[in-house]
């Protein structure tokens, strides 16, 4: 094809018309319907914009910034909680937090934590008088606090730490009574509170009395002990010969090494391992102590 | 520019402006819509003249050249959004045309020598066969094409013969 040719039939192309009742039509609905729109499009305009900031952003961040806000509304309320009253809506936080420390306490220290913040809580007491309800209630929290201390105490298994933690829960008790002398409370709470802190020291005092006892008592007391057991493996041989090599050479070495200590004079370590072999005789389900199973010389 | 301008605008270039859209398209039914909108963008344009609107807004110097533009770039947005939608009716009449009360049965015959030419110059590239429906078929000089483009008269002298070779090949590879 040639050029000419080409060009020749391009300048046919100028056949193609569009529907003229279409065109007509077209140039109508142009001018009448583009005026409404052309108008408001024109009174927008004359009016002063106003771009606001955009926020757009925080979309992206939308799951983080949930969280951290919930991260901050917890600590707030939590910190805020520490300097409320009883009364007080975040009270119970604080409660909540105070057992939390209770709980979650090493199981030797528990009695010691439970006084310290039985006396935090009387503090609080002390500063609210006239809401009669509640403190009847936080006194009896704190008497409940106050009798489990005794039972707390005892279920320490070291003679020596059990000694030491009732002395220092002997000497936070001294001081809650004196605090307690000071409140402003009414004269039947301040009795009932009194009795439950006097009751507790007696029992704590009785409990220190009775280990320095078993302490000091340590040579002949322990004695007793390494006695009953040797006879108890003599007697039980036949249930022991089941237990595993490693377990019978440990009892093994346990009872020589409680025989040196009392030799020696070492009876707290000596009290320790015949603690140990206690435990050992609780592995294997012999629910029945030695001490109850034989027979006292 | 008034109504009696604007009218007198369209009546000179609605059969151009439409042609250059369906040689691009090949459909009677998408070219009527795609001029549509390059007509009312125009009149739009141009009879807000003197209001205050958009920061890019200037007055249309050239009408022609302006509705032109318009028109390509409809046509490009029309292949842009192809696989994704198909432009509706109801489309144009949120942009301000109302639909038509009565169809009108438009229909464009060619003989096979011209449905051949209109499908090569569909094959060739679309520079090309722009300014070649321009020069060519809508009779616009090098210099308004010049201004279509916003390039310079000799740019356009060459794009024109180069594409007229283009073409060429193109017919004579299917012929």
């Amino acid at each position: 094809m040639t050029e000419k040719e080409l060009l020749e039939q391009l300048n046919e192309l100028k056949s193609i018309k569009p529907n003229q009742n279409w065109a007509s039509w077209l140039l109508s609905n142009i001018l009448s319907q583009s005026s409404s729109v052309i108008a408001s499009e024109a009174k927008q305009s004359q009016k002063p914009k106003i771009h606001l900031v955009s926020f757009s952003f925080l979309h992206h961040y939308q799951k983080a910034l949930v969280s951290a806000a919930l991260v901050v509304l917890f600590i707030s309320t939590f910190a805020l909680a520490q300097t409320s009253l009883p009364g007080n809506l975040l009270y119970p936080v604080k409660t909540l937090t105070q057992n939390a420390k209770i709980a979650l306490a090493p199981k030797d220290y528990k009695p010691v934590v439970r006084m310290q913040i039985t006396k935090a809580r009387l503090e609080d007491m002390a500063k609210i008088t006239d809401q009669e309800q509640v403190i009847a209630l936080m006194s009896q929290n704190i008497q409940k606090d106050l009798e489990a201390i005794p039972q707390e105490l005892k279920n320490i298994q070291k003679k020596q730490k059990t000694l030491d933690i009732s002395k220092q829960v002997q000497t936070e008790a001294k001081d809650l009574n004196n605090m307690i002398a000071r409140t402003q409370l009414q004269s039947q709470d301040k009795e009932a509170l009194e009795k439950t802190t006097q009751d507790t020291q007696a029992q704590v005092l009785a409990l220190i009395i009775d280990t320095t006892e078993e302490i000091n008592q340590c040579p002949g007391f322990l004695q007793d002990k390494l006695a009953n057991l040797q006879k108890y493996f003599t007697e039980n041989i036949q249930i022991v010969a089941q237990w595993s090599p490693d377990e019978i050479t440990q009892i093994r070495t346990f009872l020589a090494d409680i025989s040196n200590d009392i030799k020696a004079g070492n009876c707290l370590e000596a009290m320790e391992k015949i603690e140990s072999i206690n435990q050992i005789l609780q592995i294997h389900s012999l629910d029945i102590k030695v001490e109850t199973s034989t027979p006292t010389p | 520019m008034t109504e009696q301008e604007f009218s007198q605008f369209y009546k000179n270039n609605i059969n151009k402006v439409f042609r250059f859209i369906y040689l691009r398209v090949d459909k009677i039914e998408i070219a009527e819509d795609l001029t549509a909108q390059a007509f009312l963008k125009c009149w739009q344009k141009a009879s807000l003249r003197g209001v205050p609107q958009k920061r890019d807004d200037v007055a249309i110097s050239n009408p022609t050249a302006f509705v032109y533009q318009v028109a390509r770039n409809q046509i490009i947005d029309f292949y842009r959004q192809k696989n994704k939608k198909p432009l509706s009716l109801e489309e144009l009449k949120e942009k301000g045309i109302d639909l038509p009360q009565k169809s009108f049965i438009s229909q464009i015959e060619l003989s096979f020598e011209m449905e051949n030419l209109k499908k090569a110059l569909q094959r060739i590239k679309p520079a090309y066969s722009e300014v070649i429906i321009w020069h060519y078929v809508d009779d616009l000089s090098t210099k308004e094409i010049a201004q279509i483009l916003d390039k310079n008269e000799n740019n356009v002298r060459v794009l024109l013969h180069r594409a007229l070779e283009i073409l060429k090949k193109e017919l004579n590879k299917k012929v």
